[in-house]
């Protein structure tokens, strides 16, 4: 792991005497794709949310690039880009005043239109928000998120409620953001273990408000092979996705 | 790097900027915020462009003599009476009058009008309901005053008491000019709290503001940015409105500075919306800011002077409704609008309204919440 730039250390919160997050810690790595997985209720939005300055920390400390959450969040927030779970925008207001809204929050002015060929919306840019598909706004709420150059961006289940293509294009503009290593470091919570396998070079994987392993991906599934674990299907070299890529088309144009 | 403040501002004039071009792309905010008070003024400057007092009358001539005619047309032309020709006979009349839909009913018995000694003579009957006691005295006092003048006439005497009574003809307040101002308040309470009552909601539910929570953004520029949009729009519904209160339908004229009374409404709507936003601010959703929002909402529109003229109530009622926020608001748009008073001339409804302001923004300041 690189230099660390996210640095979580026994991080709690609880909800009503309900702890959901149990004292967890772990570290980011500059440039790295680190992924938070778990089931529903596991605490991965919770913990995203507190290191987002979005929710007071109970106990623990999180620090991003050195600045501590809970003492600086204003300057915190300079830093990092969130795309939260929902897509919603202000209805009818163009995608470039959008644009326009979201830098002015950080006191900038931005060339809104290079923002939206970067996820290909360049077409849409005098459209509303709500002519957008699912996809569109997926990106759309992208390019809203990184008006500002953050070092850091935090993504919420990213890819629920897309279709494949639309999956498929997403993990291909966050590599791009992320351009192997050299970009934006990425931290994102997501349900699907394959889209995980894809994008990230580390995981934790949550549970019950703990982390119950973290590491890549392969010596995670290493270490289960080491216990004997067998798989009941024989793998297959596709799967069904893939024969539903292949039908479809995965191009951008097309959703 | 812009300085800090420079910055700050910037952020403030993008988001007020943005919000006004999404109001003039929203055709339902322009209805509610232009139309729907127009509408009332409609409606309402109508009923005060006529005559301040009338009564509902019936008229049952039930003589056929040539005065009897006479003195019906007479009645029906004269401006004091509204006679309800639709009342033919004592059934109906007695009906209406339980009803109190209308004041009284006058009789013009056989015998009204018929010549003794070459005179016509005879006696009118006022009905009336126990209702309608004090209209039936006014309406009785008219009539005889009515026939008096024609006995005058018939016997020649002059007699020895009399009142004259003779208007001051100077310009007072027309019933109009309530009207208005009144709906003005109208409108800056429609658009300051029941535009963002039901907007701010909307927006955390869709996770809209939670997406500026994020960001460096802090609530005062979210508020600043807020009002000014606010201010633009409301001094262009409001000019609509004054534009055509003041066309030749409803002959509304004013004779005040109107730098000045922009200047005062928007300190109207800088404190009005204060309140939107402390409850739209502090709401998670529509259904706790709607009853909130109802209960602050129906004394002012009541009491403040919207529909119906403070000076109407009993005093009691009077002095607490100078409380309520609006009431200074109006009376002020009034004061300038009408009485052609400057803004300096108005200092008790400013130093309310200033009071107000800070007590409305320090609770909407403390409530609100980003989602």
């Amino acid at each position: 792991m690189s230099t660390p730039i996210v640095k979580v250390e026994k991080l709690r919160k609880s909800y009503d005497d309900k702890e959901v997050v149990k004292g967890i810690s772990f570290e980011v790595g500059q440039g790295e794709i680190f992924g938070i997985l778990g089931p529903n209720g596991a605490g991965k939005t919770t913990t995203l949310e507190m290191i987002e300055t979005l929710r007071p920390i109970d106990g623990g400390t999180a620090t991003i690039n050195g600045i501590d959450v809970a003492k600086e969040p204003q300057k915190v927030r300079y830093m990092i880009g969130v795309q939260t779970q929902s897509t919603a925008f202000m209805d009818k207001v163009k995608l470039t005043e959008l644009l326009e809204q979201q830098a002015a929050a950080y006191g900038e002015k931005v060339n809104t239109m290079a923002l939206l060929k970067d996820v290909h919306l360049q077409e849409k840019a005098s459209s509303f928000i709500e002519s957008l598909s699912g996809g569109q706004k997926q990106r759309f709420s992208i390019a809203a998120a990184l008006v500002h150059q953050p070092k850091i961006f935090f993504m919420d289940e990213p890819t629920t409620g897309l279709d494949p293509q639309a999956r498929r294009n997403l993990w291909n503009l966050v590599q791009k953001i992320n351009q192997a290593g050299k970009g934006i470091t990425i931290i994102l919570t997501t349900h699907y273990m394959e889209e995980a396998e894809m994008l990230c070079n580390r995981v934790a994987i949550m549970d019950d408000g703990k982390i119950v392993a973290m590491d890549t991906p392969q010596k995670l599934v290493q270490d289960l092979l080491k216990k004997g674990f067998k798989k009941k299907h024989r793998v297959e070299q596709a799967n069904l996705e893939d024969v539903f890529i292949d039908l479809t088309g995965k191009e951008l144009g097309r959703q | 790097m812009k300085s800090s403040w420079r910055r700050d501002l910037f952020t403030v004039g993008v988001f007020a900027k943005i919000s006004v071009r999404r109001y003039f792309r929203d055709r339902l905010a322009i209805f509610f915020t232009v139309v729907f008070p127009l509408i009332f003024l409609f409606v309402f400057g109508s009923i005060s462009k006529g005559n301040n007092v009338s009564f509902h009358v019936g008229l049952l001539n039930q003589s056929s003599s040539a005065f009897a005619t006479k003195f019906t047309s007479d009645t029906k032309a004269n401006k004091l009476f509204n006679v309800d020709s639709t009342v033919t006979d004592l059934t109906t009349a007695k009906d209406r009058m339980s009803k109190s839909e209308i004041d009284a009913t006058i009789i013009l018995p056989p015998s009204f009008g018929v010549l003794k000694g070459g005179v016509p003579s005879g006696q009118a009957q006022i009905l009336y309901d126990e209702n309608n006691a004090p209209a039936a005295q006014t309406i009785s006092s008219v009539i005889q005053g009515e026939l008096e003048g024609v006995n005058a006439q018939l016997v020649k005497i002059t007699p020895p008491f009399s009142v004259n009574a003779q208007s001051t003809n100077t310009k007072g307040l027309s019933k109009l000019d309530y009207t208005v101002s009144g709906l003005l308040g109208f409108s800056i309470i429609g658009l300051g709290i029941f535009g963002p009552v039901n907007y701010f909601p909307e927006m955390k539910k869709q996770g809209v503001l939670r997406r500026l929570h994020i960001t460096p953004l802090r609530v005062w520029q979210f508020f600043v940015s807020s009002v000014l949009s606010n201010a633009v729009i409301g001094l262009f519904s409001i000019g609509i409105m004054i534009a055509v209160a003041s066309s030749p339908l409803f002959h509304f004229k004013i004779v005040g500075n109107y730098f000045e009374l922009g200047l005062f409404i928007i300190l109207g709507i800088l404190m009005i919306f204060g309140i939107g936003l402390a409850i739209g601010g502090w709401a998670k959703n529509e259904r706790q800011a709607a009853p909130l929002s109802n209960i602050v909402v129906f004394p002012m529109m009541f009491l403040s002077g919207t529909f119906f003229p403070r000076y109407a109530m009993p005093l009691w009622l009077q002095h607490v409704s100078a409380y309520l926020p609006l009431t200074p608001v109006i009376d002020g748009i009034r004061s300038i609008a009408t009485e052609g008073q400057h803004i300096t001339q108005i200092g008790p409804q400013l130093g309310m309204m200033a009071i107000w302001t800070v007590i409305i923004y320090a609770i909407a300041f403390r409530v609100f919440r980003w989602e």
